[in-house]
């Protein structure tokens, strides 16, 4: 069984036209334009640079994240196929990415000159105020809100801010299995709620 | 190794899986269509949770990737890697040439996820789950200095061993990394990948060690340099 471009693509909502637009962008940087390149980081920059920012904290290493997430876009844009997906998804999962592994890269050091600073990990109240009110668009927020207590800890340690699902579930004193439970029904209710279609 | 890889999905969309784990994860997301269709949408809605905090960057981060990318090489087009392949496969039949390059694969959706032909594909895919699924599974990894991992999982139930190779530096204009087993008779060629791909190896009982080397273009009979990376089986 082979899975068809139509089973790959990420599930979206209908195609905008900036989406279209975005696309054809990307398709032009795999030619080497670097007009269509300039376009995209003017449309994308802030997206790349904010989520960088929002994992990471820092801002001078959230740049050069965001640096290297732009390079590596030049670099590989001639592998992009808009018919597998859309150009924004596929920028803000690889910046995000990336953000994860920075951040978790820079803790492993700081672990190794502090072996002994058992930090006890974040502030709960604080992480939760942090994310929710520089939230800027309004129906992400209104979803998230939408989640029980738990599983919006499990989705913002996760995604805001770079823990792996057993640091989570220590961080939160549950098992494992608990917090991958949470996380799935919160990412099926954010989904359900933002009006995400699986295509 | 019993984790249910589809309980990693959520996990996975989140980016909450350290790089082993994600690395697993890809590898069975390619073989399962089902996986696919439901982490799409995991990804876009992750995708809409990063989409809400942006933040205007500097101004002086333009200027220089502007500057930056003009003395950046870009990856050329997939259609030539791929013609290149062909040929490679049909030189050298044995090799088990990588199969589905994942590329962050399905998951940074839009990367075409580079494809032999189906029946060929489905075996090897089969090949490669019955290694990671095995009780007896067994993992070591190499870790590049400059990004890129190469990642062993073993069966000796199986008598099989997956290479999965992820990010690597590229190997330079017109090289090729080549994957070697090596047993007590010497090296022989598993296959070669660029920068990232899978591969599984059959009859590893009597291997001593996997090691790779960067070679020209289409492979070399013998390895004509020394390893950048070398695993005990």
């Amino acid at each position: 069984m082979s899975a068809s471009a139509a089973q790959l693509r990420l599930a979206t909502a209908p195609e905008s036209d900036a989406a279209t637009d975005l696309n054809s962008l990307l398709v032009r940087v795999g030619r080497g334009d670097e007009n269509a390149f300039a376009a995209i980081y003017d449309d994308l920059g802030a997206s790349v640079f904010g989520l960088a920012r929002r994992v990471i904290r820092d801002p001078s290493r959230a740049e050069e994240v965001a640096q290297e997430v732009f390079i590596q876009l030049w670099q590989s844009a001639a592998r992009f196929d808009p018919a597998r997906g859309n150009a924004k998804s596929w920028v803000l999962t690889l910046a995000h990415r990336r953000a994860v592994d920075a951040v978790r890269h820079d803790q492993a050091a700081t672990n190794r000159e502090n072996r002994y600073d058992w930090s006890s990990g974040p502030d709960f109240d604080e992480v939760e105020e942090t994310v929710t009110i520089t939230l800027e668009h309004e129906q992400v927020k209104r979803c998230l809100d939408g989640l029980t207590e738990l599983q919006r800890e499990a989705v913002n340690l996760a995604y805001y801010q770079g823990y792996t699902y057993a640091e989570v579930a220590t961080a939160l004193d549950a098992n494992t299995a608990t917090v991958k439970t949470r996380m799935r029904d919160g990412i099926v209710r954010l989904r359900d709620c933002m009006g995400v279609e699986a295509s | 190794m019993t984790t249910d890889l589809h309980s990693l999905m959520a996990p996975y969309a989140l980016d909450a899986l350290d790089a082993e784990e994600r690395s697993r994860f890809e590898t069975h997301l390619d073989q399962c269509v089902d996986c696919q269709v439901e982490i799409a949408g995991f990804m876009a809605t992750a995708v809409r949770l990063g989409d809400a905090v942006s933040h205007t960057p500097p101004p002086a981060l333009r200027e220089r990737l502007l500057t930056e990318i003009g003395n950046t090489p870009q990856e050329r087009p997939i259609v030539t890697a791929l013609a290149e392949r062909r040929g490679l496969r049909r030189s050298l039949p044995r090799l088990a040439v990588a199969a589905a390059f994942l590329v962050g694969a399905v998951g940074v959706g839009g990367f075409v996820v580079e494809r032999q032909n189906a029946a060929e594909e489905h075996d090897q895919n089969v090949a490669i789950s019955s290694v990671l699924s095995a009780d007896d599974v067994a993992s070591s990894a190499k870790t590049f200095e400059t990004g890129g991992t190469v990642t062993m999982y073993s069966s000796a139930s199986a008598d099989s061993a997956v290479i999965i190779a992820k990010g690597l530096p590229s190997p330079g204009a017109g090289k090729v990394y080549q994957v070697w087993m090596i047993d007590h008779s010497g090296p022989t060629s598993q296959g070669t990948f660029t920068t990232n791909g899978q591969m599984i190896m059959k009859g590893v009982a009597g291997a001593d060690r996997v090691a790779v080397t960067v070679e020209p273009e289409g492979g070399s009979a013998q390895p004509t340099s020394a390893p950048v990376a070398t695993i005990a089986v």
